[in-house]
């Protein structure tokens, strides 16, 4: 077992060296700035085609949605999406560039639990992340003019609880992305089917009912819904029963995806296919 | 020139074997068109009046959103697959070790980024296909307009995107990033250009620089040969139009590849990523 003291290090160095590969090109920069405000603006103006000039569709959207705001109503829906798709990636790829690259199997020989490379590259996706979001709440208040209604606090709070759910779907996918030995795919799916189900763009009222029941079992649903909530002005007890579906869901799905990646690295390992691609 | 159809042949038979091998990527892109569709489907209908968007057809001409927005959608497809085939095989190679050695080879390499964007353009009609087999049966799409017109239109859209994939890949040898530079070009290119919307929606800023991309008149024809849209231009003009940027995409595109390709070779630093 990896004691504490060099278990640190070895996240801290795997971090550092995404952190060093990210400097190294400058066009990451470029679409750190770029993304937040260039994804949820083809949504934004599809609704406003749709809308119609004088806004005579938005009444339907209305009674759906409970807002005529749909630009905040994307913005949320986009936002949380686009966590999700940052860890994805960042979870996806780790692994997978490792062995396009060919240096997944020397790292695997280093003297540590596995996991502690996810985690050290999932400290730098957590880092770029943050980052991503003072750009996104730089860009959304000034380009968009949202304003959240309800306390920041509590959208931050939204947001804490949202972690161990998106970092366990994270593991799982790892776990996935060894065995399927492709990781492009693989995120176009997840990230599609988080799309169709989670409401990013629209009220997942306009879902046939059995697609609403999918939804409701999925913590980004709540996410969304949660943080749309409280940018609406809505407090703590009207979002409590999203609060709660979080956290379960969080901490079932963290306890997933180690056992998850704990049983693929065995599987792998017995089957030296580690660093086959 | 036999010698080039050999050597296509060739790449594009090994990028289809590497396809097949990951059945992975078979099973979900038989997925992928579904999880593209669906949540404009489901946007549309929370707009729709008595089934119909309405306030869509006082931009468009066309209360049919979702044919709308699926012409645009598998139009996106082969741009993507050219953009992407062309500009991300470099980079792939790259990591792979393989790119110095595969520019040693006698087939030039702008035959080689043609032929890496082959099995993606064939996936791409594969795909397209399904995509509108599915809209048809589930969705309603439907188009009573001229197919021949439509497809001849789509044309010198291609062929003046091999020029910007030209140009994408000179970048990515410049940047050694693959990623960003085409996600984000390509992302600009088709939202801005009228894939999702009609162009008429946007602010006048905006507007202008979308009409300053070809690619927004072929959205724009395509769709009023088939749905009969109203066109922001003649059609006739739209083709021509087409036509002429094709001619400057392709020699500007070559162009700058040559010069960046001379460039690396020279510096010794094709392998660097």
């Amino acid at each position: 077992m990896s004691s504490v003291i060099t278990v640190f290090p070895a996240v801290w160095a795997v971090a550092r060296r995404e952190f060093k590969m990210f400097f190294r090109y400058p066009s990451w920069f470029i679409s750190l700035i770029i993304w937040p405000s260039l994804f949820p603006i083809g949504y934004i103006f599809v609704c406003k085609a749709l809308a119609g000039p004088n806004g005579e569709s938005l009444s339907t959207y209305a009674s759906y949605s409970g807002t005529t705001d749909y630009i905040s109503y994307i913005l949320i829906g986009t936002f949380m999406w686009m966590w999700l798709n940052v860890m994805l990636w960042g979870f996806g790829q780790a692994l997978r560039t490792e062995q396009i690259r060919g240096t997944l199997e020397s790292n695997w020989l280093a003297p540590l639990q596995k996991w502690f490379l996810l985690l050290g590259s999932s400290v730098y996706d957590m880092l770029r992340w943050m980052m991503f979001m003072v750009i996104a709440g730089i860009e959304f208040y000034f380009i968009f003019g949202f304003r959240v209604q309800g306390s920041l606090w509590l959208m931050l709070l939204v947001v804490l609880l949202s972690i161990p759910s998106i970092y366990g779907v994270g593991m799982v996918f790892a776990s996935l992305v060894l065995w399927a030995k492709q990781a492009n795919t693989p995120v176009n799916v997840v990230r599609g089917v988080m799309m169709v189900f989670t409401g990013m763009t629209y009220p997942i009222a306009v879902l046939p009912q059995w697609m609403q029941a999918v939804s409701r079992y999925l913590p980004l649903t709540h996410s969304i819904e949660a943080a749309r909530a409280v940018a609406a002005g809505s407090g703590l007890k009207a979002i409590s029963g999203n609060v709660e579906y979080l956290l379960i869901s969080g901490v079932i799905l963290f306890i997933l995806g180690f056992a998850g990646f704990g049983r693929t690295e065995r599987i792998i390992s017995q089957h030296g296919s580690l660093g086959h691609h | 020139m036999s010698d080039y159809l050999l050597a296509l042949r060739a790449i594009f038979k090994r990028d289809m074997i590497m396809y097949f091998r990951y059945p992975v990527n078979v099973v979900f892109n038989i997925f992928e068109p579904f999880v593209w569709m669906l949540p404009v489907y489901f946007l549309a209908r929370s707009f729709m009046v008595g089934g119909e968007n309405l306030g869509f057809e006082a931009y468009s001409g066309t209360t049919d959103f979702v044919s709308f927005w699926i012409i645009g959608g598998i139009m996106s497809f082969y741009i993507n697959s050219v953009m992407w085939g062309m500009g991300f095989s470099l980079k792939n190679e790259m990591w792979l070790g393989v790119i110095e050695t595969n520019w040693l080879t006698s087939a030039p390499v702008l035959v080689q980024l043609i032929g890496r964007s082959l099995w993606g353009l064939a996936l791409t009609t594969f795909n397209g296909s399904a995509a509108l087999l599915i809209a048809w049966k589930l969705f309603g799409f439907s188009f009573d307009g001229q197919i021949i017109p439509a497809l001849l239109t789509m044309v010198p859209m291609l062929i003046g995107l091999y020029g910007l994939g030209f140009g994408l890949a000179a970048v990515v040898l410049i940047s050694n990033d693959a990623n960003n530079v085409i996600d984000i070009s390509s992302f600009i290119i088709r939202t801005f250009s009228g894939q999702e919307f009609p162009v008429t929606v946007l602010p006048r800023v905006l507007m202008a620089f979308s009409l300053i991309l070809p690619v927004t008149y072929a959205f724009d024809a395509v769709r009023g040969y088939l749905i009969g849209t109203r066109t922001l231009l003649p059609m006739v003009q739209e083709q021509l139009i087409l036509l002429a940027v094709m001619a400057l995409f392709v020699s500007v595109g070559y162009a700058v590849f040559r010069r960046v390709e001379r460039s690396v070779r020279t510096a010794g630093n094709l392998g660097h990523h």
